[in-house]
């Protein structure tokens, strides 16, 4: 089990509402969804490949069979998914340094929200309401989201230069070969294995990777 | 400034970074306490000197005349544990300080030739590294009087006081010296001189040094020096950075007191305080230079400016000379205001800038850019974070170290020269792991991958699988393409260092009484 | 809708898990430990079974337990109702703390990124790993019913959950198309910084040798594979 996939973390967060209060949550969220000035912040931050709230009304808990029972709740919930590079730490700080009045916003009216600034109430709130997850799957565990957006950037310039040089001569070529290094100067970054986010999840990597050469040394052996 | 603080109370090396006040010279050296009441006794006896932050001078501005031999302590979590601090304090200090440093190698990037494996002898057995002790000096006016006199003083003071303990405390061995030595009682340092004798603030690899060193609440200094040290306003302007970023039980900028370990009387006032020697592979760094610069098709002091950001001959930042004609301008005001004695305006030129958001001027993986971006990393969004700096803010670092050694062999990177770096703040992980960890040896959050810093950089074999490289940006209407410096070498090796904690006098005084306790 | 971002699609799936448990006399696991502990067996990264699901960016399974109680500070609020009341009547102070609330269930709770429609994302799920589907989701309530992939589309509908917001911080590229852009770039700079300062005749000849051995046209191959952990 790992909240860490590569370059990624998955954050899963729960916390409860009351149900009468909820309205302005969502109000909020379909001002922002509208208005995606409201999210500058966030987008400036970069740190996140995908991100989702959702809010569940207390009597909307999926409800499939008569043998199952029915929820009986005195809040409605909220869910907040997030993807994001690099270390818990540094996402929550990164928020409350860099837009506080954009997660005081998000969390309004959450039960006991303590509000993003001071920071370790924050840090408290958010690891108390936290969810571990169970599997984590990142189709691309070495890139980041920069390295995501940066990639298609580079590829788009990439092809279109390729295409206006098939019948150029070596001089014409340079030039604008020169022309796309300086367009993509800024997509060139190398893409290594992540910082070590956390020692207690590179151990338990450590040990994954043995184990899983010890299975194929015994599986070559048989 | 909303801040008195109390200094009297404040170690010295906290508040002052001596090389800038007249002290060229520094004596480093580590005791182990093998007996509680000892070395509690030895706590007692050294803080009875310990330099304090009081101002020097004749009064009324003065309260002590400069000291000639300014002596500060620090001690580890297993000193402080050797010297009986209760389980419940010794629980309150944060985890990568009870590990140390040498456990904390795969988050600093200390593999390959840094690897602790490889750091000098003194520091194998960590667990015997209890307490640091500091020895700055003045160096005697007469030039008859051997340099080191008023530190030899100090020390063989420190000595007699470890000799009286017979056996309670003991002198770790084990620093490498110049003549590959591996056993020495101590690690000296001291600043450059050039070839005239004069003191030049410089490092090995030929950069002006600290000149960006973060000034905050409280903190004595001209109210011009806060200018490009401080953090960014949204006004665009600069203020004092709060207290708690680097003194312990104070505010700090996430509006809270930084945790520390109980009770309050030993952890305020205090600070935690990184040491790392690093060895510098100058011809390595020559090297680079040299394969670089024809093809960088600018000059090689250039090329040496635009991988730090400052020019090496004065420390101009290259965010306002990008080039050599805007240099030649530069020098002249700066040596104008020089002899006109005009520290205003030769502090103003050094410190007061931004960094360009393309990287024309000032390359985004530039050394001084990564370890302070400026507010660079809210990308020109004016307005997209509380202040531009927000990000910046909580990762500043008291610079307090000096170069060490001096390159005999220019051909060779063998030998004992570098720097004893020594970083002060309240979180070691929040500030110095972080920049070291995700700035220095990473690039994600100014968008460059995983390119790391030129000179700090951990970087793998030039001619392995993997070698690394800096983007140094064109602008597009120079009609040149962006230059990569590519297969740099590893140009700094880590040779030891710990985590260490600078309590106050006060905490001093407590500890040494074995009257710490948080009930 | 909320669930969209451009050609990307945020599925928040909340399956309910059977109260009870499963097990003989020497060993007994309730249902949903059991599925955690499935989830805890999968291979991870490029060994994943999601890695073999079309157009999937990121995705997790986690097992929600019960929600928790917010035994965490209160806070200073500006004329509260409560706050108030209470100076008056105790009544009102313990009215004012946050309650118990607890789940009848426990759920399997599965968020996907993927690009395209929620309909052919399921398709491509089911056909390519319908056996970790029923793995995975075996003892969750009604799940004995999805015989084919008709019945998972409408079985992950009902218990489907619609998002408020949906941030897109990266792309909305089909998969294929992020995973050549990242092979590509990681090529190209290695190119790039190797070739530099060669001569215009020879630079253009090693570029041409580059674009043939990379092909950026062909999404396909030469790329990376979903999941790639090594570089």
């Amino acid at each position: 089990m790992s909240n860490i996939a590569g370059k990624a973390y998955a954050m899963n967060v729960i916390t409860p509402i009351r149900w009468y209060m909820a309205w302005i949550n969502r109000l909020i969220f379909l001002i922002a969804y509208r208005t995606p000035s409201t999210l500058r912040g966030l987008i400036t931050l970069s740190l996140i490949h995908y991100a989702r709230w959702v809010i569940i009304d207390r009597w909307k808990f999926p409800h499939l069979d008569p043998s199952q029972p029915k929820e009986d709740l005195h809040y409605s919930y909220m869910l907040f998914f997030s993807n994001f590079n690099g270390s818990w730490d540094q996402y929550v700080d990164s928020f409350t340094f860099a837009i506080p009045a954009g997660l005081d916003l998000f969390w309004k009216k959450n039960v006991r929200y303590p509000k993003s600034v001071p920071l370790t109430p924050f840090h408290d709130y958010i690891r108390h309401n936290q969810i571990d997850t169970d599997h984590y799957y990142n189709a691309y565990p070495l890139a980041s989201s920069n390295d995501v957006k940066s990639a298609k950037h580079l590829k788009k310039k990439l092809i279109a230069f390729e295409r206006a040089v098939r019948d150029a001569g070596p001089e014409e070529f340079l030039t604008k070969y020169h022309a796309l290094l300086v367009e993509v100067q800024y997509d060139l970054g190398d893409m290594q294995p992540a910082p070590i986010v956390s020692l207690a999840a590179q151990a338990v990597d450590a040990r994954r990777l043995l184990d899983a050469q010890r299975l194929l040394d015994a599986q070559g052996r048989r | 400034m909303t801040q008195q603080l109390d200094l009297p109370d404040i170690q010295g090396n906290i508040i002052r970074a001596y090389g800038r006040f007249g002290f060229p010279k520094a004596r480093f050296f580590f005791l182990k306490i093998n007996d509680g009441d000892s070395g509690r006794d030895f706590v007692g006896t050294i803080t009875k000197r310990v330099t304090t932050s009081v101002s020097w001078g004749p009064p009324p501005k003065g309260v002590i005349p400069k000291p000639k031999a300014p002596i500060n302590i620090a001690f580890t979590y297993n000193g402080l544990k050797a010297l009986g601090l209760p389980r419940a304090s010794l629980a309150g200090f944060p985890e990568e300080f009870a590990m140390g440093m040498k456990a904390r190698k795969e988050i600093l990037g200390d593999d390959g030739p840094s690897a602790p494996e490889r750091w000098d002898k003194v520091w194998q057995k960590h667990e015997d590294v209890h307490v640091a002790l500091a020895i700055n000096g003045q160096t005697p006016e007469e030039k008859e009087q051997p340099p080191l006199k008023y530190v030899e003083e100090a020390y063989q003071w420190v000595m007699s006081q470890i000799d009286a303990s017979g056996g309670g405390v003991v002198l770790l061995t084990g620093h490498r010296g110049d003549e590959g030595q591996d056993d020495l009682p101590f690690q000296d340092a001291s600043l450059l001189y050039d070839k005239s004798g004069n003191i030049m603030a410089k490092e090995h690899f030929g950069y002006t040094d600290g000149i960006g060193d973060p000034v905050f609440e409280g903190q004595i200094t001209e109210e011009y020096r806060v200018v490009g040290r401080g953090k960014l306003t949204r006004e665009g302007g600069w203020a004092r950075l709060e207290t708690g970023e680097f003194l312990l039980g104070h505010p700090d900028e996430a509006h809270e007191y930084p945790p520390a370990p109980p009770p309050t009387l030993l952890s305020r006032n205090g600070t935690f305080m990184v040491y790392r020697k690093l060895h510098q592979n100058v011809a390595s760094f020559e090297r680079l230079l040299d394969a670089h610069a024809e093809s960088f098709s600018g000059d090689r002091e250039l090329l040496a400016a635009k991988l730090s950001g400052r020019w090496r001959d004065n420390g101009a930042p290259i965010a306002h000379t990008p080039d050599a004609a805007s240099k030649a301008e530069w020098d002249k005001l700066f040596y104008a205001a020089i002899a006109a004695k005009d520290e205003r305006t030769v502090d103003k030129m050094l410190a007061d800038f931004r960094f360009d958001l393309m990287g024309y001027k000032c390359p985004i993986g530039a050394h001084i850019r990564r370890i302070n971006p400026r507010g660079s990393l809210e990308f020109g969004q004016d307005g997209a974070y509380n202040t531009p700096g927000a990000l910046d803010d909580r990762r500043r670092i008291l610079r307090r170290g000096l170069p060490y050694g001096v390159v005999r062999d220019p051909v060779s990177d063998d030998g004992n020269h570098g720097v004893i770096f020594m970083a002060l703040n309240t979180s070691i992980e929040r500030q110095f792991e972080f920049v070291q960890q995700q700035w220095i040896n990473y690039a994600n959050d100014s968008k460059e991958g995983s390119d790391k810093d030129v000179l700090l950089g951990n970087h793998s074999d030039p001619n392995g699988a993997c070698p690394s490289k800096m983007v140094t940006h064109a602008d597009p209407k120079s009609g040149r393409p962006p230059y990569f410096v590519n297969k740099i070498p590893r140009l700094v090796e880590t040779r030891g260092g710990d985590y260490f904690f600078i309590p106050s006098m006060t905490a001093l005084r407590m500890i040494a009484g074995g009257k710490v306790d948080p009930t | 809708m909320a669930n969209i971002s451009g050609n990307a699609y945020a599925l928040t799936v909340l399956s309910p898990i059977k109260n009870g448990c499963i097990g003989d006399s020497s060993y007994q696991i309730s249902y949903a430990d059991e599925v955690q502990s499935r989830l805890h067996g999968l291979g991870v990264c490029e060994d994943s079974p999601l890695a073999k699901v079309p157009q999937t960016y990121l995705a997790r399974f986690f097992i929600l337990d019960d929600v928790f109680l917010e035994s965490t500070p209160g806070c200073d609020s500006f004329c509260n109702l409560w706050d108030i009341l209470s100076i008056f009547k105790e009544r009102f102070r313990l009215l004012a703390l946050p309650r118990e609330d607890h789940l009848k269930s426990r759920y399997l709770v599965f968020s996907s990124n993927f690009h395209g429609d929620l309909e052919s994302y399921l398709r491509g799920m089911w056909s390519a790993v319908s056996a970790d589907i029923k793995h995975i989701w075996e003892h969750c309530v009604a799940f004995d019913r999805v015989q084919d992939v008709e019945g998972f589309i409408a079985y992950i509908k009902r218990c489907q959950l619609t998002a408020n917001l949906f941030f897109n911080g990266s792309t909305d590229d089909p998969l294929e198309e992020q995973l050549k852009a990242l092979y590509l770039k990681q090529q190209f700079v290695k190119f790039a910084v190797s070739h530099q300062g060669l001569g215009a005749a020879e630079l253009q000849d090693a570029f041409r040798a580059f674009i043939g051995r990379v092909q950026p046209n062909q999404l396909a191959t030469p790329t990376w594979r979903p999941g790639q952990s090594i570089p």
